[in-house]
């Protein structure tokens, strides 16, 4: 997301990740866990979601995607020792193998207020009164980054040059 | 039974050139979405590979997986079912052959999974008698018809499965009980939606079987497990 991967494809898989698991969709999610075990230590993201069609349409995104989905083991998370990517796993397998599970709502926060990746509870959707399992995700504008990784790289030029 | 038929049994006796003419239009269709989505789910209309294999859990109950067993696939499209068998039951002997009305479909299939005991074939109806016989999301789009005329054409299939299934078959429909939510991909218009009790009726008294409904799998459908007595 942000440089990882294009706007609009960030966009259209946050759509279909929320609506996967709105309300309405969340027995079939649930029954999917139980036959399946989608969502365990032993398969990636990346996996689970390629499983679960939760791709972008353009095949060129879906490289990038899947990119960003292995980056997230880099990523750091709201508990102790965990990557953002298992954090995700986690907040899915103990939902979807609770006694009462929640929907689940994916939305992003920016990475320079909190780098690490949020699992919560709370009503995200103004017009439901339905609590739902809020993952957040952070991400860096793509122009901020690119912005930034040209810092970087002037920064590294100049001091080779100094070197010289 | 409480089927759409103009009249008693008219539902169940479509004359041969409306049932072609169903075979060519649901045909191509078929072919247009692989065409479109290559062997993949939405090539055969279903949304992921999670779905489409909770299904075939539902449709493999049927079977009895501690002898060996010959397997029709009715609708086998790009042939996911056999690739599901070999990941799903490694060890099991299943003599399966693959139908589809489109050729487009079979060559898919053949491509990716044909073995000695994994054979597919173009065609209407199955040219053995097997022990059992399964179909997946076959009746779900109608293709414009009417629902007596689409009624009429699964009566057909199902007494095609009955004839060929020397121990079972088994169905799955899309439930009537959502109708504004599912799984499958086209427009909801073209899908056809029914509930358990007629189908389950036309299976026991019309072709002289026993039913086993289930709609417990957290999708708005449900699978009708048949057990055939002879």
């Amino acid at each position: 997301m942000g440089m990882a991967i294009n706007d609009s494809t960030t966009l259209d898989i946050l759509v279909q990740l929320n609506k996967r698991f709105e309300p309405d969709g969340l027995h079939e999610m649930v029954a999917l866990q139980k036959e399946f075990q989608i969502f365990s230590a032993k398969h990636s993201l990346q996996s689970s979601f390629a499983l679960l069609g939760i791709v972008p349409l353009a095949w060129s995104e879906r490289r990038r995607w899947y990119h960003f989905l292995g980056q997230l083991k880099t990523y750091p998370s709201d508990l102790a020792n965990v990557s953002g990517h298992d954090r995700i796993i986690k907040a899915f397998k103990d939902d979807l193998g609770a006694k009462e599970p929640l929907p689940v709502s994916f939305r992003c926060h920016n990475a320079a207020d909190d780098p690490k990746v949020t699992v919560s509870k709370g009503l995200p959707i103004i017009f439901s009164l339905d609590t739902y399992v809020i993952v957040s995700i952070p991400t860096t504008p793509g122009r901020v980054a690119r912005q930034q990784a040209a810092a970087i790289a002037k920064q590294r030029r100049a001091v080779k040059k100094s070197k010289k | 039974m409480s089927l759409s038929g103009e009249s008693d049994g008219t539902s169940t006796a479509l004359g041969s050139r409306v049932t072609e003419s169903v075979y060519s239009d649901v045909e191509a269709y078929y072919s247009a979405r692989v065409a479109k989505y290559g062997a993949t789910p939405l090539g055969v209309d279903w949304s992921c590979q999670a779905t489409q294999s909770l299904r075939f859990v539902q449709l493999l109950k049927i079977c009895d997986f501690s002898a060996p067993f010959t397997l029709d696939d009715i609708g086998c499209g790009y042939g996911a079912l056999a690739a599901f068998l070999t990941t799903r039951y490694p060890e099991a002997k299943i003599d399966y052959l693959g139908l589809d009305l489109s050729r487009a479909m079979v060559s898919r299939a053949r491509r990716r999974f044909s073995s000695p005991d994994r054979r597919f074939v173009v065609g209407t109806a199955s040219p053995r008698i097997a022990n059992y016989s399964v179909a997946s999301g076959i009746m779900n789009v109608s293709c414009g018809y009417s629902r007596a005329i689409w009624e009429g054409f699964v009566a057909t299939i199902l007494r095609e499965m009955r004839r060929t299934s020397r121990l079972g078959f088994s169905v799955n429909f899309l439930s009537d009980a959502a109708r504004a939510k599912t799984s499958a991909v086209p427009s909801a218009n073209s899908l056809y939606r029914t509930s358990p009790e007629p189908w389950s009726h036309y299976c026991e008294h019309d072709l002289g079987c026993s039913v086993e409904t289930i709609d417990n799998y957290g999708m708005r459908e449900f699978t009708l497990l048949v057990s055939c007595d002879s």
